[in-house]
């Protein structure tokens, strides 16, 4: 494990990595900022340029982009109440109140600190975990990862919240069945090719994923202006946010709930489908469960306690969600999924061999999220004031222009024109998906994992001639589909009682 | 008197309207995976490349209908206080991006397109609706061009004397 972290050390902390790991923080941080945009649309924009860089390199900077993201969506929170993401949600319960008790530099150096606690805690339990899960998985067969793939779109179904899972579950099926377009794996049977030869190598996942994310977000704040009243909000709060320092009483008040925070991030990012979202609510909801009654009255009105917990454990559980995508294949959220997008596009495979095949990839992706945690302190703290005044941008200005990126982010990869006008279906249908509060992370996750899935069950079935029998045959897959089961059904039963 | 949304029936709730949606695209890719062309004695074997498409789509109608009956929501689609117009004028504008940037080049079809959403969004300052877009697609193109090295034609052809 040393000899591997210094590889990754070695890796990370080459000046070509280092350069790139401060522009994802700082594109990060800026996109993430950006109300509505979070760290999908961030890692969506970014990979453009990340396609043209070496796999360490791009993944270290897509790293970089992801908490940079959930560090700026944090920062529109406290600023303006309007979270660019749900993961910051929790943050806004108290750091929004201390923003308009005029401590909004202290809110965000909190959430600062909290991130970076929080990201560095679960980065050193990354480093255990990931070896040994690694190990264990190398076991597993085809079956095996099927039934852990149809586990990872059932995870994500069903932490949908309160009355998604239908909703989840169709836009996972929608992405699956996106995931059939073009060749057949094995055979090359053209499918749903619909007689057109650019849709024959299926479609993009970078165009899905600009479409569904950055494009509909943009033209959602041009169609529904009222989503733009933030950005308005943020201009005037940036302009005044206080003292940045932290007494030591407040230190000591939030120290301990950082760090029980970030156990519990990291553990619930684990899970497929979890998240940062759930981790930073269940945060928030426990230490208001376990603080002094005179600490738990100022919940919600301005505790540091309630703003720092959930920014350890969004921060933490991102950075364990990377576990089962680098030592099992399998993503266990949207962000992730477009992770994992990227390094097929780099011609890694994710799962126990990369563990042992490209371990300069594999550290150096850990080690990058100690020092790019340590960069977002260092570098984005001080820096707040100015780059909060990139929402100064109108509006009229700044939608155009992320129209354009993601036009000509996709098209530069493929130099298709075809793209663009996907791109354009894609993002209509996205929009209207949107107004209607369908879920769209579960439909990319579908994608991401469709032809995976396909390709799984074929061989699984291969492997147990043509016969069904491993889904209760092999004791693991039978555990796993088990699990799955419950996972589906434990919301519906919960329903059912609430009623 | 002017009618509330759960006059206009159930099935203009936001999850059925959705449902409703995606039970057609289901039904289309359903009807499409018939067409696919299975290689001779694939009929016979557990999995083929029309197994999965036939799965799903069984999958997709089920949870479709099942949304349809039992909707998680009534409430009324919020499809109303949207701008439609400016939705589909940024939609064309973007589909002649893609065909413009061929024949007009990127300088060009960028400066344009940029100019022309600015002003949909009612950019009414001239120097902005000038001076932005040109400096962004030129800069833009520099960097493809000198910093990446990413050759993207600048102009038309006619004009780069390219045949």
């Amino acid at each position: 494990m040393l000899e591997g972290l210094l590889i990754g050390l070695g890796t990370a902390l080459s000046l070509h990595n280092m350069m790139f790991l401060l522009v994802g923080c700082f594109a990060g941080t800026v996109i993430g900022m950006l109300p509505g945009l979070g760290p999908m649309s961030a890692i969506a924009l970014m990979i453009p340029i990340a396609s043209t860089l070496d796999p360490a390199a791009g993944l270290i900077m897509m790293a970089a982009v992801y908490y940079g993201a959930i560090f700026g969506g944090s920062t529109s929170s406290i600023l303006i109440n309007a979270p660019g993401v749900a993961s910051t949600v929790a943050t806004s319960f108290d750091g929004y109140p201390m923003a308009r008790q005029g401590k909004a530099g202290k809110a965000l150096a909190i959430a600062a600190g909290a991130s970076f606690a929080g990201g560095i805690i679960a980065a050193l339990l990354l480093v255990l975990a990931a070896p040994a899960l690694a190990t264990v998985s190398l076991s597993f067969q085809s079956t095996d990862y099927f039934a852990l793939m149809v586990l990872g779109l059932a995870s994500v179904a069903a932490f949908a919240g309160s009355g998604g899972i239908l909703k989840a579950l169709l836009m996972t099926t929608v992405g699956l069945m996106l995931a059939t377009v073009g060749s057949d794996q094995t055979q090359g049977i053209p499918r749903f090719t619909l007689g057109m030869i650019d849709l024959v190598d299926g479609i993009s996942f970078l165009l899905l994923v600009m479409a569904t994310f950055a494009l509909s977000e943009a033209l959602m704040a041009i169609v529904k202006p009222d989503r733009e009243t933030g950005l308005a909000q943020e201009r005037k709060a940036s302009q005044n946010l206080g003292s940045m320092s932290v007494t030591r009483d407040e230190l000591a008040d939030i120290a301990p709930a950082v760090g029980r925070a970030s156990i519990l991030g990291f553990l619930v990012g684990l899970l497929p489908g979890a998240g940062a979202t759930i981790a930073s609510f269940l945060a928030y909801g426990s230490e208001q469960r376990i603080a002094r009654p005179d600490q738990r009255r100022r919940f919600g009105h301005g505790s540091v306690r309630g703003l720092a917990a959930p920014e350890a454990a969004n921060n933490a559980a991102a950075t364990g969600s990377f576990v089962p995508l680098l030592t099992l294949g399998i993503p266990g959220s949207g962000t992730t999924a477009i992770m994992l997008g990227a390094l097929i596009a780099y011609g890694i495979q994710p799962g126990p061999m990369l563990y042992i095949n490209e371990p300069g990839v594999f550290w150096s992706v850990i080690v990058s999220m100690w020092i790019g945690n340590a960069v977002l302190l260092m570098l984005n703290l001080p820096l707040i004031p100015y780059v909060a005044r990139v929402l100064t941008i109108p509006s009229q200005i700044l939608l155009p222009l992320i129209l354009l990126f993601s036009l000509t982010g996709v098209y530069l990869v493929t130099f298709n024109t075809f793209d663009i006008q996907m791109m354009v279906i894609f993002a209509a249908a996205a929009v209207i998906f949107r107004l209607l509060e369908f879920p769209l992370a579960p439909m990319i996750l579908g994608f991401i994992l469709g032809g995976m899935i396909e390709e799984n069950l074929r061989r699984a079935l291969l492997i147990y001639d043509n016969s069904w029998s491993f889904l209760w045959e092999r004791p693991l897959t039978l555990g796993i589909l088990c699990i799955t089961i419950f996972v589906l059904i434990a919301p519906l039963l919960r329903a059912i009682r609430t009623r | 008197m002017k009618p509330t949304a759960s006059k206009l029936g159930p099935l203009t709730s936001k999850d059925r309207l959705g449902a409703l949606l995606l039970l057609a695209f289901c039904s289309a890719y359903g009807l499409l995976s018939q067409d696919i062309v299975l290689l001779p004695g694939n009929q016979n074997t557990a999995f083929h490349a029309r197994t999965m498409p036939t799965f799903l789509t069984a999958l997709g109608i089920t949870l479709s209908l099942l949304l349809l009956l039992f909707p998680t929501t009534h409430a009324a689609h919020g499809l109303r206080g949207i701008n439609w117009l400016k939705l589909v004028l940024f939609m064309l504008l973007m589909s002649l991006f893609g065909l413009a940037i061929r024949p007009l080049g990127f300088i060009l079809a960028t400066t344009a397109f940029l100019l022309i959403s600015f002003a949909l969004l009612a950019e009414r300052s001239y120097l902005r609706l000038l001076v932005i877009p040109l400096a962004v697609a030129v800069g833009f193109w520099a960097i493809m061009e000198l910093l990446l090295g990413v050759y993207l034609h600048p102009l038309p052809a006619f004009m780069s004397g390219i045949n």
